[in-house]
């Protein structure tokens, strides 16, 4: 059976990552995403052959369109006439400027469901403030709140929020179309990076306006839960500096969870005082309890160490990097969830791939088509949105446009 | 409810690991019931708390229908419920997963979409494996990639993990529902914690597959702040962080450094020539940083931006409540309990014609009180 989301006709203006990783997904799953670009903006995280495109533009079509040109210009309001979801992350107002603002599409697409994810979304003093991730990390309390208290800010080091904007959009345009089922119209979505970001601080929130307590950075501990020992620790080292360490994670949810724990420690003397029977116990003793997992954990292989510690039933995973994502992981290698793409590129060579975490039992999404250069798919694209034939494609292209 | 989903019924069997899926799905005007045992949900017993009341469970329980259901004895009632529903979310913590055959269940009502949530998914040698959300982030690859050379690899705050996997289940359960939407056809959907967490860390697999071509190192060292591009990094004001970078223009971070006078030799003609700029951005954030320890935060987050560069305040939590953006677009919301109102986070998204809204956070209530009231004809 075909993807979940085949014939769903997806118009995609987005950049960077937050925008792209929205319609990766939904590629990913079927629909027919058409990623608009031009060779005059194709600097950068916008340039098809830079590795941070690559990773976020496979399954999806490529097509030019330099809008400087008149002709292109209509071209697109064309396609925006046969779009299922128009996506964009531009700055508030570039879309309008091009004549395939929100209002103007509804005209002719009723039915159009045209999702905007700016940074700081429609209105507000801030409105049209310039953000990447690291600034709403900042913003959104998420950097002040991933780290070690009394030391310089760290914050999550990756842009987690950007991922989260896309997934938050996917989970509004597949709820926007459902609602379209039932009355047979589009609707507008404004999507604000940031107060998707604030949104994932909830519970901190809640309990900042209910009970005026505001969160700290609490490192590896649990902010509301108790739970000893709970942080990573080292092992035997795998060469040298801050990239030879090797770190396990270990977390005791339970006191029975300790218990196996001390099994797996061999019944150290510093463990065996009634007082870490409890949580509270530990809790109150949590410099010693952890100087004492890490100086078990020192001498053991983290890989070795994780499969005892799960054996006996203690929560513990080895702390995991790239390197060790596509060569030690053996659940990801089971399920070949970083892959090779078969069709390598004519101009980059090989590229790679890791899989959409979602499957499905009868609608499998196991297509993985490479990243497109700009104009790459015009002649596929507009015959089958417009019906275009390829001779006017070429055409325009010979005169410059397209692309 | 108005929201798009309001003619969507769910049964929500989610445990932490996918919970915030079925809160974006109930939050969107589904109609989720979400079964609990007599003895109540066991994560209404995650902190923080008002009074008695899980504001954990608050949040990530909103809209919801509680029923309190006591197996074996309602088992049937159970069984009869989940033959109702459109969509299930479960995981394997969630109340009655252990007790049911959904592979069965699916097979039996064809129509219905059930998304399993799993730490591992459901084989290979860790699919037993115990992951709570440090041991997720660390297996997943989140927890290498933050912190510093001097601190261990880091946890991100609160639950940032499984609220991957649970946009990851939301977006799994839409998708099953638009395809059964057109061809009638439910489906059994797996998604992985372990996979959701690995497909959301942006550079890292960048890094490993490309480093070659981007003439870099395959795998970055822990490094506080400073993004992979070097470019964008925390540095202390007088009274706190702000995340300063000099792009998307450098040469327009030099002129306010000009204006400011503290430019130094950023103006030698040498730093437009490519091969020095990697020398350029060294030069300029090292400025940055001796510069920055000049001024507070906050008005320098406002200057840069005025400027249209991206600067981002670190805003510390007890600071949310209060900020101006957040109060423009009247966010905050408030969420009705059964003792009083608990205001907490607004939407995530807006939509023009089908608004997201909080439905009441009430009471469990006993499942053949509420059968009449749901309206899902569910007999025992």
């Amino acid at each position: 059976m075909s993807r979940p989301l085949e014939g769903l006709r997806v118009l995609d203006f987005t950049h960077v990552l937050a925008g792209p990783f929205a319609t990766r997904c939904l590629a990913d799953m079927g629909a027919d995403v058409v990623k608009i670009n031009s060779v005059k903006r194709a600097i950068g995280a916008n340039d098809p052959l830079h590795p941070y495109y690559l990773m976020w533009n496979r399954n999806k079509r490529a097509l030019g369109l330099d809008m400087t040109h008149d002709e292109d210009r209509r071209l697109c309001q064309s396609l925006c006439e046969q779009a299922d979801v128009v996506i964009d992350n531009f700055s508030v107002g570039v879309l309008d400027r091009w004549g395939i603002g929100f209002e103007k599409v509804k005209e002719s697409n009723p039915g159009v469901i045209y999702i905007q994810m700016s940074g700081m979304g429609e209105g507000g003093p801030w409105s049209n403030f310039v953000t990447y991730a690291p600034t709403i990390h900042a913003l959104a309390g998420l950097t002040y709140l991933t780290s070690v208290s009394g030391r310089e800010d760290i914050g999550i080091g990756f842009s987690y929020n950007d991922h989260q904007a896309g997934l938050h959009a996917a989970v509004a345009i597949l709820a926007a179309l459902e609602a379209r089922r039932d009355t047979g119209a589009g609707q507008h979505i404004d999507v604000s990076q940031f107060e998707v970001g604030v949104n994932f601080a909830g519970p901190s929130l809640m309990d900042l306006f209910a009970n005026g307590r505001a969160a700290e950075p609490t490192a590896n501990e649990l902010p509301y839960d108790d739970a000893c020992p709970h942080n990573c620790y080292q092992g035997l080292p795998k060469g040298e500096g801050t990239l030879g360490e090797r770190w396990i994670a270990i977390a005791c949810m339970t006191d029975s969870q300790w218990q196996a724990l001390k099994s797996v420690m061999g019944h150290p003397e510093w463990a065996e005082t009634a007082d870490f029977d409890s949580v509270a116990g530990r809790l109150a003793a949590r410099a010693e309890i952890d100087a004492g997992v890490a100086g078990f954990t020192a001498n053991h292989e983290v890989y070795d160490l994780m499969a005892r510690c799960q054996a006996a039933g203690v929560p513990a995973g080895v702390v995991q990097d790239g390197e060790d994502l596509n060569t030690r992981d053996p659940q990801l290698a089971l399920y070949q969830f970083l892959h090779k793409i078969e069709d390598v590129s004519p101009l980059l060579g090989q590229t790679w791939a890791d899989r959409l975490p979602i499957r499905f039992s009868q609608t499998p999404c196991n297509i993985y088509e490479r990243t497109k250069a700009v104009g790459e798919d015009n002649v596929s694209v507009l015959g089958d949105w417009l019906g275009m034939d390829e001779a006017e494609v070429r055409k325009a292209e010979s005169e410059g446009r397209l692309q | 409810m108005s929201g798009p989903l309001s003619n969507v019924r769910i049964i929500d069997l989610t445990d932490e690991k996918s919970i915030y899926g079925a809160k974006l799905l109930a939050d969107l005007g589904a109609d989720v019931v979400r079964p609990e045992p007599p003895a109540g949900d066991p994560l209404r017993r995650r902190g923080p708390f008002k009074d008695e009341q899980s504001l954990w469970h608050i949040f990530f329980a909103s809209s919801r229908r509680f029923v309190c259901i006591d197996l074996p004895e309602d088992q049937s009632l159970f069984h009869n419920l989940l033959t109702k529903a459109d969509l299930i979310l479960t995981g394997p913590e969630g109340f009655g997963v252990a007790e049911t055959d959904f592979d069965a269940l699916q097979a039996d009502y064809p129509s219905l979409v059930v998304v399993d949530v799993r730490s591992f998914g459901r084989e290979g040698p860790w699919k037993d494996y115990l992951a709570p959300d440090l041991v997720a982030g660390a297996l997943g690859g989140a927890v290498a990639t933050t912190g510093d050379a001097d601190t261990p690899p880091l946890k991100s705050f609160g639950e940032l993990n499984f609220m991957v996997s649970g946009a990851y289940a939301g977006i799994a359960g839409l998708a099953g529902l638009y395809a059964k939407r057109r061809n009638g056809a439910g489906q059994v959907v797996d998604v992985s914690v372990h996979e959701s967490i690995a497909s959301c860390l942006e550079h890292v697999l960048m890094f490993y597959w490309y480093h070659e071509q981007m003439m870099r190192e395959p795998v970055l060292p822990r490094r506080g702040s400073l993004h992979w591009s070097n470019a964008y990094v925390v540095f202390q004001a007088l009274d706190g962080g702000v995340m300063v970078t000099p792009t998307p223009d450098f040469d327009r971070q030099l002129a306010w450094l000009i204006e400011e006078g503290v430019q130094e030799d950023l103006i030698d003609p040498k730093y437009d020539l490519p091969e020095h700029l990697v020398e350029r951005i060294m030069k300029t954030m090292d400025i940055l940083k001796r510069w920055v320890a000049t001024k507070e935060a906050e008005p320098l987050f406002l200057e840069a931006q005025a400027r249209h560069s991206p600067y981002g305040w670190v805003i510390p939590l007890a600071q949310m409540a209060e900020n101006e953006q957040l109060r423009a677009r009247d966010w905050f919301t408030q969420v009705a309990t059964k003792t009083e109102s608990v205001k907490g986070p607004g939407a995530p998204y807006h939509f023009s014609q089908t608004p997201w809204a909080l439905g009441d956070y009430g009471e469990a209530h006993p499942i053949s009180d509420v059968m009449e009231d749901i309206g899902w004809e569910v007999a025992s």
